[in-house]
């Protein structure tokens, strides 16, 4: 870890602290294959530990191998209609998150689901997932989800359960001492659960509670922003691009205006972010500026004035780069009156959001871009107003019955309610569970719940399109829906998910056809065959109960989901607790993220744990430094720091919900922050793969070499070649001769800087699809982590207001692979159709091709990590894919499999070449923002050889003459003008 | 760096080197020759739990390999059919036979035959039937005469170099689609001459690069 009071030197890219200082660390870092320790053993060999390793082999080397194992086959007993063993079987189905519901296509591999993508037909996915989808099928195999039913602390059975509310209903009369508590309900058939349980029980009360706040939050309304016919987008502490929003829509509109499509005549959006933390929204934008959360309100006030052109808006601001900006901003907004937006996040109170609303309706986007959809669901209380009600019923004794219905209330409830305290004077309680967490270890009965995966339900997204959730496995231990729970309790007509969903949409679908159809299609069509939509409006209403917090002197702490835990429901799932934020790059953990000005303040360093405190509540962290944070902020996201999880979750992170209470639920101001003196360590893959950087060599500031290429729109304009001359290099020619690649298919893939957010949904969908195994922290902090895929992240510009850009790096496929020529067993060779072939039964492991690969994109199995897994879990793997052992190297295959399994299907048709679009690599179909593009380069109208065609098209590191498969398109932004010449700082500290 | 194991141990190492020298030499002839694919490979024939005959379904009855391994062309796996393929026929025919009780068994309780696998190839191996028989492969090329065996037997030693050899030249093993389950099948003529025909005729390429077969 460093310290940050070193001198500054300075060049044009930067992927973490201690790269921006040249510590020393970071020097040994760059200088080595693989991290410190990596390839070293980690026992000191002694007399006894080599006498254990060759007793060992010998055991191992015996003669067990002699006679040929028996192997069973077991055909079925009948045939399954429309199976054929070895295809996979898609189905439609929906999986709402966070308020969101994305219609998904689910392959099952013999009956078992294994890899998620994105409906195409569904209008909030158009195909496309993020990380939570890919890797949701994961938690369906959570050996931990086993909990049982469990009736006062003893294993009981869903029998003794059913007598047990058959008892308790005849107990409570009109319901006055009942309570349900749900997340918000996106599912009509569930709410005419609801309906019907508020009749039965008029004297009880449904309160709906998420701790991921969504537009809604503010909103009964929810804002429906079409980004694609935006031309200029300001976002005030607003993570569209990134966390607000579970659906893939906004990205996949916003990148729509971000692509050049004509290159003769180039078109970019433009967006600023105004933000106090940085996140993917701000990575991306042309101008970026950090705010405390608290001084958006004033920032979107001065900002309305400027518009409407009142006299000196800028007096209530204080001095900073984004006030400075204020009246550049609103010239470019008015200048583009109708094709302007400004959008807030959820986590601004309604009074920000009323505010917002009037600047939109000041620029005419009010209609044409923004409309408002009436919400999904028929909750129309501020959630918290709610849930403070419930916990002083809870307190007074008044609840007698609280079935639990959403995820684990007592770990996400705000701390001000003591919600756990208040549960212990609830006589009944009922506990819908996921896994044996922290309520389920309070509630008097927990039930197992089903995953969205093996169970029926259904989704409303927010324009009102429906869909059905359909199972594709049996439960796989026993879980039943809330829908059926609640049924239960309330003995609702139907008792069964299947038909409690399927009486629902009979009528509506028009029968037994239109329901087959629904299933079929993913989406619920009316009698008339149209989508169920809702109708948008232009008159929003608000919440307006719920006050910003005032603010105070200390430091403000700002929650956001975590990118891997969401709010703490996927803790137990390894796929997304290895998966590093998109901007911090920290795997495993979360941590008080804070300012490198506030950490000089604070006199701590990443890694000293801090104690942050308010009115007695206390969290201890670790600090991580994160450049281009507002000062005095610190950043806590939830959902880590769980006290009853599941192994993998076990020991992770800090909980952010000990602090969290409901005057600061978006953030809290005030806080005090102090130092222990104690340190904890963070696993982050920010230095790995550093990539060789000749510059580095003798630590002086020679030429750089742009790895990531990029440029501004007018820049572009005037040399649209300008990123392929960014490196000057003598001609390319090969001591070997050229292998003639002309013939046949010859797969290619170009990668889209302009579009590329680094959401990481490639990264899951390519470990979903490959097998890739999970390391866990330690193995992190090694630099031992598998994925095929990474995002790099690399800042630019001053450390306090930094810019940053993502690039998705993989295996690229060289032509004249550099990896090859050094394997002494021929592991890895070329395939005639371009492809750098990984052999696994030849590899022996000697990483001499790793130590060549100037990408840094191979990786080595130091353990067998799939050693571990329960056989459930090993359930989740791909049959195309050979899971890997110890002691081979793997890397990026472009998804080989799904090459050769397309190319068989087209020669049994007696096709020789696949169509463009035939095949699709796993982290091209998943990704929100198209920015992946792959196919035959030969096929002269395939899309990827028109991309490559682009004057932004250039190689990474192309002049090592590896003529890489896998190209670039440069990154443009396209910033205010009046901007860059007012604040040149961005570029300053060129070296 | 000091020592791990004491000098006197040398004494040891070395005589126990020298003999290592001498088994290795008798032991490595032996493990040659018994590692031959040929020898370690073909030639497995289990018992299978339900005594049923190829030759007399196949070859004196006639029914068709697709009949009961459908997915032949259509998959990965040749399908090993379920137990209801059985009982189409035998409902009627034999239908109280002792030797087929397992079969009845598996019909009315829902649980599995338990064949036994006799042809397999390694996990790294990704074999597709429907890429071959589609292209003209005969079953008879890995499988032999199956028509002619009572119980299963592995002909082929079914290694890497056979799966090449073929790859390589797979004009003698290609043959009309419509003769692909014919076993017995002689044509007139050189059967490499119209193998080469139908490759010339339709393009057909196997590959012979690592991702082919290993992914």
């Amino acid at each position: 870890m460093i310290q940050i009071t070193k001198k500054l030197t300075g060049k044009k890219y930067w992927r973490s602290l201690d790269q921006f200082y040249q510590t020393t660390e970071f020097q040994n870092w760059i200088n080595r294959e693989f991290p410190s320790e990596a390839a070293e053993m980690l026992d000191e060999p002694s007399r006894r530990n080599i006498l254990k390793l060759m007793g060992a082999s010998f055991a191992l080397g015996g003669l067990t191998a002699c006679r040929r194992p028996i192997e069973n086959i077991l055909p079925f007993s009948k045939n399954v209609e429309g199976f054929i063993h070895g295809k996979p079987l898609y189905y439609n189905t929906v999986m709402s998150l966070g308020g969101q519901a994305v219609g998904l296509s689910v392959e099952t591999n013999e009956f078992r689901p294994t890899k998620i993508e994105g409906n195409p037909a569904h209008p909030w996915s158009l195909g496309s997932t993020k990380s939570y989808h890919q890797a949701s099928v994961l938690s369906l195999y959570d050996d931990s989800r086993g909990v049982g039913v469990i009736g006062d602390g003893k294993a009981s059975n869903w029998d003794a359960f059913t007598a047990y509310v058959k008892n308790l209903q005849g107990q409570l009369g009109n319901g006055a001492g009942l309570r349900f508590l749900s997340e918000p309900i996106h599912s009509p058939s569930f709410a005419a659960v609801k309906r019907h349980a508020m009749t039965r029980f008029p004297g009880a009360k449904w309160v709906e509670y998420s701790a991921v706040q969504t537009s809604a939050t503010a909103h009964p309304t929810v804002p429906r922003i079409a980004f694609d016919k935006a031309a200029v987008v300001v976002a005030l502490d607003s993570d569209f691009l990134g966390l607000d929003d579970t659906s893939v829509l906004a990205v996949k509109e916003f990148s729509r205006g971000r692509k050049i499509t004509d290159e003769a005549n180039p078109v970019m959006n433009r967006l600023y972010a105004v933000e106090p933390q940085f996140t993917v929204t701000g990575a991306a934008a042309d101008h970026r500026f950090r705010l405390k959360a608290s001084e958006i309100p004033n920032f979107a006030t001065a900002l309305l004035g400027a518009l409407q052109a009142q006299s000196s808006p800028l007096q209530v601001l204080g001095q900073n780069n984004a006030s400075k900006a204020l009246s550049a901003i609103a010239k470019d907004l008015l200048a583009n009156r109708g094709k302007a937006v400004v959008v807030t996040g959820p986590r601004q109170s309604a009074a920000v959001h009323q505010i917002v609303h009037q600047i939109n309706q000041a620029l005419g986007a009010v209609g044409p871009i923004v409309t408002y959809l009436p919400a999904t669901t028929d909750q129309t209380r501020p959630q918290l107003d709610a849930m403070k009600e419930l916990a002083g019923e809870m307190a007074a004794g008044q609840v007698n019955t609280l079935v639990m219905l959403g995820w684990n209330p007592v770990f996400t409830a705000p701390a001000d309610l003591s919600f756990e305290a208040n549960l212990k004077k609830v006589a009944n309680t009922i506990y819908l569970a996921q896994d044996a967490d922290e309520t389920a270890a309070v509630s008097k009965w927990v039930v197992p719940a089903a995953h969205y995966l093996e169970s029926w339900g259904d989704a409303v997204a927010v324009d009102g399109t429906a869909s059905i959730q359909q199972p594709t496995i049996q439960p796989l231990w026993g879980g039943r829906t809330p829908a059926e729970i609640a049924a239960l309790v309330s003995g609702y007509k139907d008792q069964h998910a299947y038909d409690i969903v399927r009486n629902h949409w009979l009528p509506i679908a028009g029968g037994e056809k239109g329901w087959k159809k629904a299933l079929h299609d993913g989406l619920i069509r009316n009698a008339t065959g149209a989508a169920t939509t809702a109708t948008a409006s232009t008159t929003p209403t608000f919440h307006t109960s719920a006050p910003a917090p005032t603010p105070a002197s200390g430091f403000e702490v700002i929650f956001a989901p975590s990118w891997s835990l969401f709010d703490g429901r996927f803790a137990n799932n390894g796929w997304l607790q290895e998966l590093p934020d998109p901007m911090t790059k920290l795997t495993w953990d979360n941590a008080a993220f804070i300012s490198p000005a506030s950490a000089t303040k604070l006199g701590v360093i990443g890694g000293d744990v801090i104690s942050i405190e308010r009115n007695g509540r206390k969290l201890e962290a670790a600090v991580m430094i994160q450049p281009g944070q507002a000062d005095d902020t610190i950043l806590l996201p939830v959902g880590y720091g769980r006290a009853k999880v599941g192994a993998i979750g076990e020991g992770t992170g800090f909980n952010a919900y000990s602090i969290r209470t409901t005057d600061g639920f978006g953030y809290g101001t005030g806080f005090n922050v102090s130092k222990t003196g104690r340190t904890y360590p963070l696993a982050r893959t920010q230095e790995f793969e550093y990539q060789e950087e000749p510059h580095l060599v003798n630590f002086q500031e020679v030429a750089v070499r742009p790895i990531l290429r990029e440029g501004t729109l007018d820049q572009y304009k005037k040399n649209p070649h300008f990123a392929e001359q960014m490196v000057e290099h003598p001609p390319l020619r090969s001591l070997y001769g050229d292998y003639d690649y002309s013939k046949g298919q010859q797969w290619a893939m170009t990668i889209d800087l302009n579009s590329c957010i680094g959401c990481n949904a490639c990264m899951v969908a390519c470990q979903a699809e490959n097998n890739i195994g999970v390391v866990g922290k330690e193995q992190v902090a090694r630099g031992r982590e598998m994925h095929w895929i990474r995002i790099d992240r690399y800042y630019s510009g001053a450390i306090e207001e930094p810019q940053a850009v993502t690039a998705p790096v993989t295996c690229m496929q060289c032509e004249t692979a550099p990896c090859e020529n050094v394997c002494p067993v021929a592991a890895t060779v070329h395939s005639p159709e371009g492809l750098n072939d990984m052999v696994y039964n030849r590899c022996v492991g000697t990483r001499y091709c790793s130590n060549n690969c100037p990408y840094k994109v191979r990786r080595f199995n130091f353990l067998n990590w799939h050693s571990n897994e329960h056989e459930v879990t090993r359930m989740v793997y791909n049959p195309e894919v050979t899971v890997r052992m110890r002691g081979v190297m793997e890397k990026c295959t472009y998804c080989v499999q799904r090459i050769q399994n397309a190319k068989i299907a087209a020669k049994a048709e007696n096709r020789r070449w696949l169509k463009d679009g035939e095949v699709n690599v796993a982290c091209a179909q998943a990704c929100p923002s198209d920015c992946i593009t792959f196919g035959n380069v030969n096929d002269p109208e395939s899309r990827v050889a028109k991309t490559k065609l682009s004057p932004r098209n250039y190689a990474m590191l192309g002049e090592l003459n590896t003529k890489p498969r896998t190209t670039y398109l440069a990154k443009l932004r396209n910033p205010n003008p009046e901007l860059v010449s007012a604040a040149p700082a961005a570029e300053a500290h060129h070296g | 760096m000091a020592l791990i194991f004491p000098k006197s141990t040398d004494k040891y190492v070395r005589l126990g080197a020298l003999a290592l020298a001498v088994a290795a030499l008798g032991g490595g002839a032996l493990a040659m020759y018994v590692g031959l694919p040929s020898v370690i490979m073909t030639g497995y024939q289990p018992q299978q739990p339900v005594p049923y005959s190829h030759k007399l379904h196949v070859g004196d009855l006639g029914m068709d390999c697709y009949y009961c391994h459908y997915t032949a062309d259509k998959s990965d796996h040749a399908a090993v059919p379920a137990t209801e393929v059985c009982m189409n026929c035998h409902t009627r025919v034999k239908p109280t036979s002792p030797r087929l009780e397992k079969v009845r068994d598996s019909y009315n309780t829902g649980k599995p035959v338990e064949w036994v696998r006799v042809h397999r190839v390694p996990d790294f191996v990704f074999f597709n039937h429907q890429a071959h028989v589609t292209a003209g492969v005969s079953c008879v090329s890995c499988h032999g005469r199956v028509d002619q065996m009572v119980e299963v037997k592995q002909v082929q030693p079914l290694n890497m170099a056979f799966c090449l050899d073929c790859h390589r030249n797979p004009a003698p093993n290609i043959r009309p689609i419509d003769q692909v389950t014919n076993l017995a099948w002689k044509p007139n003529g050189d059967p490499a001459a119209i193998g080469r025909e139908i490759i010339k005729a339709r393009g057909i390429n196997p590959p012979e690069n690592c991702s082919g077969c290993h992914r």
